[in-house]
């Protein structure tokens, strides 16, 4: 079984590496969301084995040596919940840049013809309006 | 002092951040609030620091206990969360509160009208909300929590009024920090699958018990520095701050230089040195990695500020050869055969110098901005003779300029003169030599700064436009408290430098630190686990064997 996941998140990393590399904005927003699906894995993978172990809860005649360490699963609930934060972040970031400059790729973004001149110009300009 | 208050830290900016957002229709109200609570925040900060030190003996080295504990819902320390503030929490609050509070007040005066309004406000205290926790908390995973915030904050900030240009820059910030956290995330997990604790005390206590460091788990925490490296921006994880850094308004781009990269440093401290500082093992391993990085960081950083041609391109590059400065404290200390009386010296330049370029480096990111805004350009082409048109700007520029140069009696000068004298005790040359060097073409690069923009002639648009007077009272006015704080560490250096060496002390040897957290039946050495017997006469022994030149002290390893 740990092999399995180990494969899935080694194939999971690569596949989110592969996707944010394509400088395709979408795919980015994918290969984000991947990652940390890989890294939420790899967490459940160290923990130890829940096999034939019962889940943790406390009753009059549990065997505390039995039950499985519930650290790791809070671990994991946390990290998604920041994952979905993280990600809800970058599809808003998605839409506004499209809204902005039509842009999809990241080649796009550096078509602009802002970032080709002086940056200082673009970066100064709303305080110059001032 | 209660140490429960010390969620307080986390309270106010949390108070701050929601309340402004309810008011965000009234940006008088936010500007009041964000200052009332930042202010408190401050005094707390102060008075936590005061409280500490006080519990000091007269040889430096904190009593036990003094160091404030807080476990949240009272679960016993390595269940729960464990909030902890010892002296370098309390110092790095100290500074940072200020900091904040001078960057608020330059934001709420200098910035303009669209990026201060509505959702800036909650952004700033969530941004703080995330440094401070980052600072006060004893377990690796709410480290993680606590930097997601700092970086859910500071990427929103990242896009607020953004050209899209800069969102080019917006995408690759927050790409590289997230492939940052989730190593982070996946590190903390592997680390708890090895030692089935994430509590910061507790994998002290494994890490400085002979033997109990599992060899599998040495790779899981050499990918730590992976994971700080990248926030700090050492050597060579550091090419996406000259790229990102400059886009930003100034206002922000002093805070974020201000804090975050110096956040990275203290979590390197407080991991390598106060967790894993006794665990050869770990330290052998990454030792060399953080020295020839330093090196590298501080000598290439300098390299690219000296040839920018643009006041915030030239700062932000320079927040990079700054940071080597604080790791090259770092790997002094961990290297294998340094005396330990070297370990926490270096430790405390490190400290030192990681508060001096808080302040310093902000207050000159504020500079920019002030310059800017008279010139209306940042290009050193485009600007000239700011001299005659703003001369405390000139004067607070200078001051600042040659302390981050490190020009006694300023407050660089000290930090970088006890790293390079450990570094020549500890035999490290080359090391040291690239320190020199880095130094003298800091001066350079703010010189240059300096000429251009003030000492020549005037030119550019502020030329033709003799009547243009921008306000500017606010934003010289938190220079101004920067260059105070700045002025204070070098001329008060010596105080400064005796509260970073308590706080050195309490790092090298985390004992107190393990039995203030877990309990003191926890703590590995049996001898040191006895019940503190600080009577007068083991004091006096102890300080005539340091007046006697010691390198050693009593229960120290040789």
């Amino acid at each position: 079984m740990s092999v399995l996941i180990a494969v899935t998140v080694g194939v999971l990393f690569a596949v989110s590496v592969y996707l944010m590399l394509g400088g395709e904005l979408r795919g980015v927003c994918m290969g984000a969301l991947l990652l940390g699906h890989g890294a939420n894995l790899a967490i459940l993978a160290s923990s130890t084995s829940p096999a034939g172990k019962l889940p943790p809860i406390l009753g009059d005649h549990v065997d505390l040596a039995m039950l499985v360490d519930p650290l790791p699963q809070a671990l994991i609930l946390t990290a998604i919940v920041i994952g979905f934060a993280v990600q809800a972040f970058l599809l808003t970031l998605l839409v506004l840049t499209w809204r902005r400059g039509r842009a999809l790729t990241v080649d796009d973004l550096a078509m602009d013809p802002a970032s080709q001149g002086d940056i200082s110009d673009a970066a100064a300009s709303p305080e110059q309006t001032s | 002092m209660q140490g429960q208050l010390i969620i307080l830290f986390v309270l106010l900016p949390m108070t701050a951040g929601i309340a402004t957002v309810l008011l965000h229709r009234w940006r008088m109200v936010q500007n009041v609030v964000g200052v009332a609570l930042l202010a408190a925040n401050v005094g707390l900060a102060l008075y936590t620091l005061a409280s500490l030190y006080q519990g000091v003996d007269a040889d430096g080295t904190p009593l036990p206990g003094s160091l404030f504990v807080a476990q949240m819902g009272n679960w016993p320390a390595p269940f729960g969360i464990t909030i902890a503030v010892d002296l370098l929490s309390a110092l790095m609050l100290a500074v940072e509160s200020i900091v904040c509070l001078a960057v608020f007040v330059y934001c709420i005066t200098q910035l303009p009208s669209p990026l201060r309004g509505g959702y800036f406000h909650p952004l700033f205290h969530l941004l703080m909300l995330g440094v401070q926790w980052s600072f006060i908390t004893g377990d690796l995973f709410n480290l993680f929590v606590a930097f997601e915030i700092m970086l859910m904050a500071s990427y929103a900030m990242f896009c607020v009024g953004t050209t899209p240009s800069q969102m080019r820059q917006a995408y690759k910030y927050i790409l590289l920090n997230l492939v940052g956290s989730t190593l982070f995330v996946t590190v903390a997990g592997l680390l708890y699958g090895q030692l089935g604790t994430l509590n910061m005390a507790d994998i002290a206590r494994i890490a400085t018990t002979p033997g109990a460091l599992p060899a599998t788990s040495i790779p899981v925490i050499a990918m730590l520095v992976v994971v700080f490296g990248l926030k700090t921006a050492i050597f060579p994880l550091w090419f996406w701050l000259p790229d990102t850094y400059h886009t930003m308004p100034p206002a922000l781009g002093g805070l974020f230089a201000g804090l975050l990269t110096k956040v990275g440093a203290y979590v390197l401290i407080r991991v390598f040195v106060m967790i894993f500082g006794a665990a050869e093992a770990v330290t052998e391993v990454v030792a060399p990695i953080i020295l020839i990085s330093s090196g590298v960081t501080m000598f290439v950083g300098v390299l690219g500020a000296v040839s920018m041609h643009t006041v915030r391109r030239i700062l932000s590059i320079h927040i990079i050869s700054q940071v080597g400065y604080m790791i090259m404290g770092i790997g002094i200390a961990l290297t294998a055969g340094v005396v330990t009386q070297s370990r926490e010296l270096a430790v405390a330049g490190a400290i030192f110098f990681i508060l001096h370029n808080m302040a310093v480096k902000c207050c000159l990111f504020l500079c920019g901005g002030l310059m800017a805004d008279h010139a209306g350009s940042d290009d050193l082409d485009r600007i000239g003779g700011l001299l005659r048109r703003a001369p405390w700007l000139a004067a607070l520029f200078l001051i600042a300029a040659l302390s981050l140069a490190g020009l006694p009696p300023l407050s660089g000068f000290f930090g970088k003169w006890v790293l390079i004298r450990e570094g020549l005790k500890g035999q490290f040359y080359i090391l040291t030599g690239f320190a020199i060097a880095t130094s003298l073409l800091t001066l350079l690069s703010m010189l240059k700064i300096w000429s251009y923009g003030f000492w020549s002639p005037p030119s550019g648009d502020h030329a033709a436009r003799p009547d243009h007077r921008p306000r500017t009272a606010g934003g010289v006015a938190a220079i101004a408290a920067l260059v105070i704080l700045s002025l204070s560490m070098g001329l008060g250096a010596e105080q400064y430098m005796n509260v970073c060496r308590s706080a050195a002390r309490t790092l090298v040897d985390p004992t107190q630190y393990i039995a203030a957290v877990l309990g003191r039946e926890h703590v590995p050495d049996p001898e040191l686990a006895a019940p503190p017997t600080f009577t007068v006469s083991t004091r006096t022994a102890v300080r005539s064997t340091r007046l006697g030149r010691a390198d050693t002290r009593p229960g120290d390893a040789p």
